[in-house]
């Protein structure tokens, strides 16, 4: 199936490990938040939570094709067309993350550090009760997002007929002939190619 | 970021509404249905209530003093309004702590009576 030219490699796999490590890590931080008990839990989760951002934020330069930053920063004017596209029920098709999606990404990674950095701040009893309620903002607009990036995730599956949890497994998608959108035209002969 | 300090700096106004501890006892006291009783609290306070820690795991059986957290070792100021004046006077801040602790110590919520005892207990302590 990978050798079919219908298949396209998309996600490399330091970026789907960071993917699925920063769901584990941001759950595991929000179930323990209620608790002094599993307060020690809570800390090394952020911590890790904190580390992976970090990665992803470096990866975003140096990393393959489509986990770069470049590949699909969000313009105003890309976001609006996709939005209107959506709306007119002929939805702009990306191999990569779709403008809308960019958002939530970039949403996710701000809020991840905002509340790894109050977290730490709280912690360590700097900043007081402002700290406390950046940090749980923070967690809560994180949380947010994902709510909204699951729920994108599955409305643009349906509406591409595209397994995107799938692909964020294996790092593969599916091309259906339909045109796609792309950010940068190097990417065709990768694409068509089925390497990487 | 101006934004998110604007809107942190909002809700920090939001929730500092100035409450005094007897307002709690008060409350408290309302919601129970029954008068307070300090020996009570203290005996709460004191003993573990099902769970692996109580009140006094993290406070001390002395709320007077300075507390250490039974996990992180960190301190904590004392719970006692006579020599801690900005403790309880904010419920958010009461409303948020005693269902966080609540549930460490006994693994469900206090009912408004078990907090109107302790409320009433620390009131003593001078």
């Amino acid at each position: 199936m990978h050798a079919d030219t219908k298949s396209v490699r998309v996600w490399d796999l330091p970026t789907r490990i960071f993917h699925w490590s920063l769901v584990a890590s941001f759950a595991t931080a929000f179930l323990t938040s209620e608790s002094e008990k599993l307060r020690d839990i809570h800390v090394i989760a952020g911590y890790t939570l904190a580390g992976l951002i970090v990665f992803r934020l470096l990866w975003g330069f140096i990393g393959g094709g489509y986990s770069r930053f470049a590949e699909f920063l969000p313009t105003p004017r890309k976001l609006i067309d996709y939005l209107k596209s959506l709306l007119d029920g002929k939805p702009q098709h990306y191999v990569g993350h779709n403008p809308a999606g960019a958002v939530a990404i970039f949403l996710l990674l701000g809020f991840g550090l905002a509340a790894a950095a109050s977290g730490w701040a709280v912690y360590e009893d700097v900043g007081g009760h402002f700290m406390e309620e950046l940090h749980e903002g923070a967690a809560n607009g994180m949380m947010a997002v994902v709510g909204i990036h699951i729920a994108g995730v599955i409305v643009s599956s349906w509406l591409h007929r595209e397994n995107l949890v799938l692909a964020m497994i294996t790092g593969w998608k599916t091309r259906h002939g339909r045109d796609s959108v792309q950010a940068k035209a190097g990417f065709t002969d990768l694409k068509h190619s089925g390497r990487n | 970021m101006r934004h998110l300090l604007i809107i942190a700096a909002a809700l920090f106004a939001a929730t500092a509404s100035a409450e005094t501890p007897r307002d709690f006892l008060t409350r408290f006291e309302k919601e129970a249905g029954t008068a307070a009783s300090a020996q009570r609290g203290a005996r709460f306070f004191t003993s573990k209530q099902g769970g692996e820690w109580s009140c006094s795991s993290c406070h001390t059986d002395k709320p007077t003093q300075a507390g250490r957290h039974a996990k992180t070792e960190k301190a904590i100021t004392p719970l006692a309004p006579a020599v801690n004046a900005e403790r309880f006077t904010d419920a958010a801040k009461v409303d948020k702590w005693f269902r966080r602790n609540c549930n460490d110590t006994l693994n469900r919520v206090c009912s408004a009576q078990e907090k109107a005892d302790v409320m009433a207990w620390l009131l003593t302590l001078k």
